[in-house]
């Protein structure tokens, strides 16, 4: 065995004694109860339960799932301010991921979270399917959807809504494959959407 | 010295070429694999291949994948394509392999880093050599070791829960099978050789085979400028990661192509035409990467055969989406040039209107946006651009 397969070996081994680590503080999310996401004010409540990740996307991320993220995962992004990623880079200098601007417009934001998709997984199959104004955190907001097909090639439909409020970005997202689970989770995500409020949101 | 490391080669290499030439060339009729080895990897390359054939994300476009296929004949000969299996796969990498059972797998990222029929069978007839060659079986036998590893890591993720394991064991088996099939950079040669030979003898230009890799390395280059990186990463590249040291390889391309091919026709008006319909689409999904280096280079580099809408809407949409100030000006500028070629372009009135909003020409702007509804009523953010329009023209 060359040294370099050695080095591959003890890395598997070592992830594998990582991820069996059980109790990495994953969370219930209990219905009915309003909790406070993405390290943000915004605070949704949920109208059955749900399981909160530990592992967060991005600083002002946080995801939820019901039957695992690969299957239904809701990920909210709270608060990105101007000139920050939705999600953490692999390198900030190899791998950029396109930044929300001061500029971005709100009809901008689905290109926003394309651009973050197609880079962050390297594919090419993403399709805006529809982009339409909505009312959400009692802004003035975006609600779209989309479908891309990820390196598993599983195709994953995706519905979002976001506003920016006081200049930094809100959005939910919810993406689960096509076949079954996206009609299956479609409408507890959809509620937590609904029920989302911030703050001082409805001000403006 | 040099003659008798010469010598040395030839020795080495004797038996290895008597061995290879006991066999039939994997493209004849219907070859069938010869040897526990070689049945073994294409059973399976076959099974591979099923996989492949079933995957939402292959391209099935009977039109484009023949055309490649056309290509691919042009260069090797019809002799030897026939046996080949092309497939066309939406990923926006550079890269095309082949493997041993006569699949060829080509990313669209490929057709950007072309131009012209000549510089695609430069790929193609490459890839063919490593084929010809049985190049995945020498490596195999020369790495078998690789294979222990992942042993031990389905028997240590079958030990442990959860899909994140199995992913991460997943992407093991890809690495671990990645350096088996990596080809040597000997063998890259031998395939560089072949892919030059097949070109001196096809109706097709040589010399292109030199020249599409001066351009990889521009590109490269470009795009580590732009990122304030000192030196390009060519390992990124996954069609260079292993290849020959770049500029040599570029040289030697060069020197092997025969030199009275030069005159030859290169196909770049019917490669052009060819992937008229898919250009847009290939050039959409390199700008939303975020190189923009790399995607400004590629989209200059096909401009050298002259200005397209399309071109231009790229260019546009890419420019905005980095979204300095100044940006937004070129961008501008950009998607009107791509509206003096074509006027009836709905998306560029859209890049347009969005640029001049943000560089406070909100009416032109809207005037720009209020065209784009005309051109593409049925758009799919339609409702939400009408939402930025003043409310005489929202009706």
């Amino acid at each position: 065995m060359t040294h370099r397969m050695f080095r591959t070996l003890t890395g598997a081994v070592a992830a594998m004694a990582l991820l069996a680590t059980p109790a990495l503080a994953h969370r219930l999310r209990t219905a009915k109860e309003a909790a406070t996401v993405a390290g943000s004010d915004m605070s949704v409540t949920p109208d059955r339960d749900w399981n909160r990740l530990s592992m967060a996307p991005g600083k002002h991320a946080e995801t939820w799932t019901l039957d695992g993220e690969q299957l239904n995962d809701v990920t909210f992004y709270g608060g990105i301010a101007p000139d920050e990623p939705l999600v953490r880079e692999r390198s900030k200098k190899r791998d950029p991921l396109p930044k929300f601007l001061q500029s971005t417009l709100l009809v901008e934001i689905p290109e926003l979270l394309e651009g973050t998709y197609r880079t962050q997984k390297n594919i090419a199959s993403f399709e805006l399917l529809s982009t339409e104004p909505t009312n959400f955190l009692g802004n003035k907001g975006v609600r779209f959807t989309y479908r891309y097909t990820d390196d598993d090639a599983l195709t994953r439909n995706g519905e979002a809504r976001a506003a920016i409020v006081g200049g930094k970005l809100y959005m939910i997202t919810f993406d689960a494959p096509r076949l079954y689970y996206f009609d299956k989770s479609i409408e507890p995500a959809r509620a937590l959407m609904t029920s989302a409020t911030l703050p001082g949101g409805g001000a403006h | 010295m040099r003659a008798l490391l010469a010598i040395a080669a030839t020795l080495w290499a004797a038996p290895h070429a008597a061995a290879q030439q006991m066999l039939p060339p994997p493209y004849q009729g219907v070859y069938q694999p010869q040897g526990v080895d070689e049945i073994g990897l294409w059973r399976e390359d076959d099974e591979a291949e099923k996989e492949l054939a079933a995957s939402p994300l292959v391209i099935r476009d009977e039109a484009l994948t023949a055309y490649v296929k056309h290509v691919l004949c042009e260069t090797v000969g019809d002799d030897r394509c026939n046996s080949v299996r092309v497939y066309i796969i939406r990923e926006p990498t550079f890269n095309a392999s082949m493997s041993p059972n006569g699949t060829m797998r080509v990313l669209s990222g490929l057709f950007l880093r072309v131009r012209n029929e000549a510089e695609l069978g430069a790929v193609l007839g490459h890839e063919f050599g490593h084929f010809e060659s049985r190049h995945t079986l020498q490596a195999f036998r020369s790495r078998r070791t690789g294979s222990d590893v992942l042993a031990w890591g389905a028997l240590l993720a079958g030990m442990a829960p959860g899909y994140r394991t199995m992913r991460t064991y997943q992407d093991l088996q890809l690495s671990v099978y990645g350096s088996l099939f990596r080809h040597s950079r000997d063998q890259e040669r031998e395939a560089d050789r072949l892919g030059v030979a097949y070109l001196n003898r096809s109706a097709l230009r040589p010399q292109a085979a030199g020249d599409m890799w001066q351009h990889v390395m521009a590109e490269a280059e470009s795009s580590a400028s732009v990122r304030g990186l000192k030196k390009p990463n060519f390992n990124a590249i996954a069609f260079t990661a292993s290849h020959p040291p770049n500029g040599e390889r570029a040289a030697y391309l060069t020197e092997l192509a025969a030199s009275d091919g030069d005159a030859r026709d290169d196909g770049a008006a019917r490669y052009r035409e060819a992937l008229a319909t898919w250009m847009p689409v290939f050039l959409d999904d390199q700008i939303k990467l975020n190189d923009f280096g790399a995607s400004d280079y590629l989209i200059q580099n096909l401009a050298q055969n002259g200005w397209t809408d399309t071109l231009w809407l790229a260019r546009g949409n890419l420019y905005r989406t980095r979204g300095t100030q100044r940006d937004f000006i070129a961008a501008a500028q950009f998607y009107q040039n791509a509206l003096a070629l074509n006027p009836a372009l709905g998306e560029a009135y859209r890049g347009l209107g969005l640029s001049l909003i943000k560089t406070a020409r909100r009416t032109e702007g809207q005037a720009a946006l209020k065209h784009y509804l005309q051109l593409s009523p049925d758009a799919s953010d339609a409702a939400m651009i009408r939402l930025m329009l003043p409310e005489e023209n929202s009706q």
